[in-house]
């Protein structure tokens, strides 16, 4: 009787896969009633893993994430009574930063479009004799040079004179910037009004056609601290709207603006160009 | 964009420490170090390392579940492929739950005397 029971079960069970659990409640039952076992206790159900309370769904916890500036270990040795000076030439060789030990200009920085630019400054002076020197821009105790021929990647013989003639203005004595320059620096409050002006009316309805924004950071003295966001964040022509679109609206509409620094990090975010 | 052969981490915590083991994110994907020796607790210091082998987009050392990390120092030596190895060092940062910090850098540029 058993055994034709549990052959209908079986066929039962060939025929409705579906109904695995009727087809196992049938066959509790078939030995129930032969053996009549004792009761058994009720299996403990298994342990469900307990749901997440924080995250609903079974997406991950983007997190933020936080950019902090690496440490310098200091680029020169301490207290040297001789002009130090290092070349740093950009990955696209389009420009090189000259680090100084010794303060250039402190609090601002200017930029030298030309050698007309460059009157009564002595630093700048120097370096516009230079044949190939095309714009200077000074901050700190750093110099950025670009030069006249784009065509050339090595700055070894360009960026030696750069440093003979940055000595030779130290050793000068004289203003190494303009002191007409100085005295009419703008407050931050005018540079920060200028700039946010020709983000909101040029520069942002510019690049909104490509998804992207340009916030304004930070103003310290007439330098600048931009963001890009939007489709502008890991874009591989950022760097181009930076330097060609973003430089030149900035310094036409604010013509004392400073160095313009870029706090973007082109790989952050879930989805960047770049990554 | 280098190729990350291996890197090496060196994370000097804080007052407020964590006892979770010590996570970084590469390019997205949330992996524990290896060869991690000292823990992520008050005063201690963590050291681990890593064998990447593959282009570094992203690096992040990844706060705790619950709670809060303070890091005092983070020091991180790469070596990459086709590049010298160099390190890096960070300084203080507060990590929770719902954050993480930027440990990548790119090689040096090279950089001479005039």
């Amino acid at each position: 009787m058993n055994l034709i029971k549990r052959f209908f079960t079986g066929m039962k069970q060939e025929a409705e896969p579906e109904s695995s659990v009727m087809a196992e409640e049938v066959e509790k039952s078939t030995v129930a009633e032969v053996s009549q076992p004792e009761p058994q206790p009720e299996p403990e159900p298994e342990p469900q893993p307990e749901p997440e309370t924080e995250t609903p769904s079974n997406f991950p916890v983007v997190r933020s994430v936080i950019q902090i500036s690496a440490i310098s270990e200091g680029v020169f040795p301490k207290d040297s009574a001789e002009v130090l000076i290092k070349a740093q030439p950009s990955p696209t060789g389009d420009q090189c930063l000259f680090t100084v030990n010794r303060p250039l200009m402190t609090g601002n920085s200017w930029f030298f479009s030309d050698f007309e630019s460059a009157v009564e400054s002595s630093l700048a002076e120097a370096l516009f004799c230079l044949d190939d020197v095309e714009t200077a821009l000074v901050c700190e105790s750093t110099v950025t040079v670009t030069r006249k021929d784009k065509t050339l990647v090595d700055w070894v013989p360009l960026a030696k004179e750069v440093g003979t003639a940055i000595r030779e203005a130290l050793g000068a004595g004289k203003d190494l910037i303009a002191e007409k320059i100085i005295s009419n620096l703008p407050s931050e409050e005018k540079i920060r009004e200028g700039i946010q002006k020709v983000i909101d009316d040029e520069v942002n309805p510019g690049v909104a056609g490509h998804g992207g924004n340009i916030s304004l950071l930070a103003v310290k003295g007439n330098s600048v601290t931009i963001q890009m966001g939007g489709g502008c964040q890991g874009c591989s022509a950022a760097d181009l709207t930076l330097k060609q679109g973003i430089h030149t609206s900035f310094r036409k509409a604010v013509p004392m603006v400073g160095a313009i620094f870029d706090e973007t990090d082109h790989t952050a975010g879930l989805n960047p160009y770049f990554s | 964009m280098p190729k990350v052969n291996t890197f090496k981490v060196k994370v000097q915590t804080g007052l407020q420490g964590m006892s979770e083991p010590v996570h970084f994110n590469f390019n997205n994907h949330k992996l524990p170090f290896e060869n991690a020796v000292g823990s992520a607790e008050s005063g201690k210091v963590f050291e681990g390392s890593f064998d990447v082998s593959s282009f570094a987009h992203s690096l992040t050392l990844v706060g705790p579940e619950s709670g809060k990390w303070e890091i005092e120092k983070i020091t991180i030596e790469y070596d990459c492929e086709n590049e010298k190895p160099y390190t890096v060092h960070f300084g203080r940062v507060t990590l929770d739950e719902k954050t993480e910090v930027n440990i990548w850098q790119d090689p040096p540029v090279l950089a001479f005397d005039v």
